[in-house]
């Protein structure tokens, strides 16, 4: 298979329903998943197990940011990686997208490429983002100063690659929500280059149900705002 | 009034302290010396009120009660800002127990399911930054 040099990451958080058919669509391109649970109460794991997706299972729930580190360091210790991509469990990413930022990131394109919903405007495809979900979302990336100054469109997007340098020197030590950002201003200091590639999300009433609330903003600056000088 | 300004300028200092400085043992020291003191001043206060209404109104506060309020609410915003920031080392204490303890696991499940094939990796699979071990403060 093409892409045996890449691993997918899905943080996995009650997704029983959709997860199973998830790691199906990934795995007819790529060949390495591992599924990290964090924590589900659901049968989320009993469901990764049927699937070609490796499992990790966190004893208990910690958050979406601790998960991925996870997932990292599980497939940083496999060998043979060189690209790591992140991917939501709710089914919100398309996998051809994932494919193309992967190529991207091979052809030496960036060494970090995120996801973007919004660059879709500018190669005149329809524009899918529910209304209320862009204003939030160009909202976190108006307050957030180090996002503006990379040109990043969206700094909440799930679905992101890292070269095998990168990844090894991630260390996410924000548990919950605020890891996006978190990972935007680490990115921002370092010397990677990081771009964006438009992709397209699938609003379907499942993703859009589980997706953040507007009112976890202010406990994401909250994060942020206090968090300590590593 | 002077016991504005007093005021506001603690409760800065309390946030600018808490969240730009890393724990050393300076601070861990100057916290405890902080709460011993806070703690003979309120002896003091009890037993000389009329000396508390005195110091108040020096710096413009009408009744000593008043400035024990007012000292009280300073270190009560130490206080809470200070288990946070305890309370948010244990979880990452806990986070790094949780990730070991899930990583070591799925080495054996994957190689159940045939998953992984590759020998044993015996090194820590979770290697951290030797700063977060020294920050691991008590807090009083």
């Amino acid at each position: 298979m093409a892409n045996d040099d890449t691993w997918v990451i899905i943080p996995v958080y009650n997704e029983v329903t959709v997860i199973a058919q998830v790691v199906a669509d990934l795995h007819t391109t790529f060949r390495n998943i591992v599924c990290v649970d964090d924590g589900s109460t659901d049968g989320s794991a009993a469901q990764i197990a049927t699937t070609a997706a490796h499992l990790v299972r966190h004893p208990i729930n910690l958050g979406q940011g601790a998960a991925l580190q996870t997932g990292l360091c599980y497939a940083l210790a496999r060998p043979g990686g060189r690209f790591f991509v992140t991917f939501d469990a709710d089914g919100q990413h398309r996998v051809a997208d994932a494919g193309r930022m992967v190529d991207a990131a091979r052809s030496g394109f960036a060494d970090v490429v995120l996801g973007s919903r919004f660059l879709d405007q500018h190669e005149g495809r329809p524009h899918r983002v529910p209304l209320l979900k862009r204003i939030t979302l160009g909202l976190v990336v108006a307050l957030s100063p180090v996002a503006r100054k990379m040109h990043l469109t969206d700094a909440h997007n799930g679905l992101r690659v890292f070269n095998r340098a990168v990844a090894g020197q991630l260390r996410i030590r924000m548990n919950g929500m605020a890891h996006a950002s978190e990972l935007v201003s680490l990115l921002a200091r370092s010397s990677w280059t990081v771009r964006e590639l438009p992709v397209t999300i699938r609003y379907t009433e499942y993703s859009t149900s589980k997706g953040q609330p507007l009112i976890n903003g202010i406990n994401i600056l909250f994060d942020l705002a206090v968090r300590d000088q590593r | 009034m002077i016991v504005q300004v007093l005021l506001v300028l603690a409760a800065l200092g309390a946030l600018v302290y808490f969240v730009r400085l890393a724990h050393n043992v300076h601070i861990r020291a100057s916290k405890r010396i902080a709460f011993f003191a806070f703690i003979v001043v309120n002896i003091y206060a009890v037993l000389r009120p009329d000396d508390m209404t005195w110091t108040a109104q020096q710096i413009g506060v009408g009744r000593g009660t008043d400035l024990v309020v007012y000292l009280l609410v300073v270190a009560f915003v130490f206080g809470m800002l200070n288990t946070y920031l305890r309370q948010r080392e244990i979880s990452n204490h806990l986070t790094d127990l949780a990730r070991t303890v899930a990583l070591r696991d799925a080495e054996l499940t994957n190689r159940d399911r045939g998953l992984v094939t590759e020998p044993l990796v015996t090194e820590p699979l979770v290697t951290e930054p030797q700063s977060s071990q020294t920050r691991s403060s008590k807090t009083q």
